[in-house]
């Protein structure tokens, strides 16, 4: 299922080697390491690729979990603007962090987020990227260990803007309470749109784990049914325990199947769904970062303007701190200026990012709404079955 | 379902109204009467018969559950050594005891109760019976409030017989400690496989409860999963969000089914085979009645020996007591040929009501394991169909 969804330009090799440029990449082989609180796992990505910028057509690297942390947080401070794919969560729970379960779900979702990024057509093109892909493990090791400081914050909600140090003080010199918000009707439906969103997704995906776990009790009651009957048949032992017994197995098979059909719920639905819901909050980032251009912007054009009239001031004086006022004042424009064409590409690229989003949401949910169904139906038919094929035995009993 | 299970003569009338001789019993129409504390339920009990110690071909009386209660404990009183049909438990708990759920299984049990009586060869001839379905409701009221002593007792288990003073007392006058009981390996096998049957058929049908229950459990997390489902359909508004609406709503629609399945397989399943263990408790009371028996016929025995030594001796030393001796002793004999009579009696009976009881229980339990497989067949054809009604809209969705 994970084949189709993830779209990357081809998933074998074309033809002739260098005619479409291609990008494509596997994380596989999760294999546990090291020891104690130590162990972590690896995962094996291979890149297979015929861009110039990438040495050679295939090359195999070891990652760990906090690399993809960091491909990640890069991103997001460098492609301001733009969804960076989500990642899974770090497992809070020791000793689920090792289940077989757990690891196979946390690779998909790896395997998923890098290969969004490889199809991303602004993000493919990124650094960071290539040296993700292709640095050896001492490299990406010495990498990760320097990122302290501004890569460590996670600005995920809009508290930690007004939080922020800076634009506190900032404000009070400024002699403004409230920060800087702007004032674009669109722009206010879809904070909102997000917002509900997030709400709504969360409820679906706490009702979707438990109607897994339903799933999985109603499995396991089955087979306490079915051994209990069993045992009752095995006291009886004429036709009447015959009969016991054969219904006493089927309930097992039944259990079975349903504890199958819960997992398999898990890793075709919820696991969209807590995607969906890891795309939203990533959204919600990125809908902090514009606040932040947008209010940077701000600050800068309210402070260029007050250098501006300290300088005319300063000029008609004829002060000797003109010259030094005036340096102040160009730095401030560029400033300003960078500062504005910073928040209009944040505006253009997430108003494209939106759309992008939209349309990408609708295939994947379709896909796990299909595979759902599908699952759904093809469990109840074969409870079906396996009910009907016990009657003509029990129509046999009951009649004798 | 109950028609097939209650064996009476005929439940239509034959043809020519004297030919077969028929008795059928209803009992339907449950009503709530009085108020708080003295609330209960009524009964309509409707009688159709040819017989001739019967007024007319049909008779309609209100009854309550002391009623059948009073015509039980007589019944059990009377017919030693025939396992009287089970009633249902008294409800422990007030507030549950009129939910319409509850009062429906009642009414079906004693409707079952009444017909088995009707049914049995020898019960059916009761005059109990025909008081109970024939008398006026004051004479019915009169006569329960004449009950003490003797029919309060319900001597449940085995345990009833050792802790009976009359018998302790005789064991210390007869210088016995432990109580005397048959050897007979027959009997000891059918006493061990009906206490082992009671143990296996109390786990089933503990899980046969806990099925249902997760059944409504399951029922219940499909309901709320379709509405998050449909209120996150709300909020996206296009194609998406129509799919998700459709999902919600399947959801709830199966949410549906299965909480009446599981009201079905209450009345259907976990109920015979809550019956079943209710016959395994008669079986058991019986069994103790048995005991009782063995052991009045034991120390009339005993004493016989003795009174017959103390008449010799008596004879011996021609004392005037002789006379009375000799009355005395005559008089434990016939006694004790009485109590060899009606312990032959019970053991003759027992042994007829062993046959009679496998072969219902193997009846009524193939119709109950019957309906439980149709029922899980149809529920789950059921929902494979509404499944698949559902993937046509998801596949035009996920390509579109």
């Amino acid at each position: 299922m994970i084949a189709t969804r993830s779209v990357s330009g081809s998933s074998q090799s074309p033809r002739s080697p260098s005619s479409q440029p291609y990008l494509s990449v596997s994380v596989t082989d999760p294999v546990k390491l090291g020891n104690g609180v130590q162990a972590y796992i690896s995962y094996r990505v291979i890149t297979k690729t015929n861009l110039p910028e990438y040495q050679g057509p295939e090359k195999i690297v070891i990652r760990r979990y906090s690399d993809f942390v960091w491909l990640h947080d890069r991103l997001f401070e460098k492609y301001k603007g733009i969804f960076i794919p989500p990642l899974p969560e770090k497992s809070a729970v020791e000793k689920f962090r090792f289940s077989a379960e757990f690891i196979e779900m946390r690779r998909q979702a790896l395997d998923i987020f890098v290969n969004r990024i490889a199809l991303h057509h602004e993000l493919q093109q990124s650094e960071d990227l290539r040296t993700f892909l292709q640095a050896d493990e001492e490299t990406m090791e010495r990498l990760r260990s320097q990122e302290t400081g501004i890569f460590k914050k996670k600005p995920t909600d809009f508290m930690q803007i007004f939080k922020d140090v800076q634009s506190k003080v900032s404000d009070v010199v400024l002699g403004k309470e409230k920060p800087v918000e702007e004032s674009n009707p669109e722009y206010e439906k879809l904070k909102h749109y997000i917002f509900e969103l997030e709400n709504h997704l969360a409820e679906a995906q706490k009702h979707a784990y438990r109607l897994v776990k339903r799933h999985r009790e109603l499995g396991q009651s089955l087979s306490d049914f079915g051994k209990a009957v069993k045992l009752l048949g095995a006291c009886e032992g004429n036709s009447l325990g015959k009969a016991f017994s054969e219904l006493g197995t089927k309930s097992e098979t039944l259990s079975v199947k349903l504890q199958k059909e819960a997992h398999q719920l898990l890793m075709n639905f919820e696991e969209p769904l807590k995607d969906y819901v890891r795309a939203v909050q990533s959204i919600k980032a990125t809908i902090a970062e514009r606040a932040n251009a947008f209010r940077r912007q701000c600050e800068l054009a309210e402070t260029t303007k007050l250098k501006e009239i300290n300088l005319n001031k300063l000029t008609l004086m004829r002060s000797d701190k003109v010259g030094e006022a005036e340096i102040e004042y160009q730095e401030l424009k560029v400033e300003s200026e960078e500062a504005t064409r910073m928040f209009e590409m944040i505006v253009r690229l997430m108003n494209e990012e939106i759309v992008r989003f939209q349309e990408q949401k609708t295939l994947d949910m379709g896909i796990a709404f299909h595979e759902f169904a599908k699952g759904q139906a093809r469990l109840a038919n074969g409870i079906a079955n396996a009910w009907r094929s016990l009657i003509p035995k029990l129509e046999a009993c009951s009649s004798s």
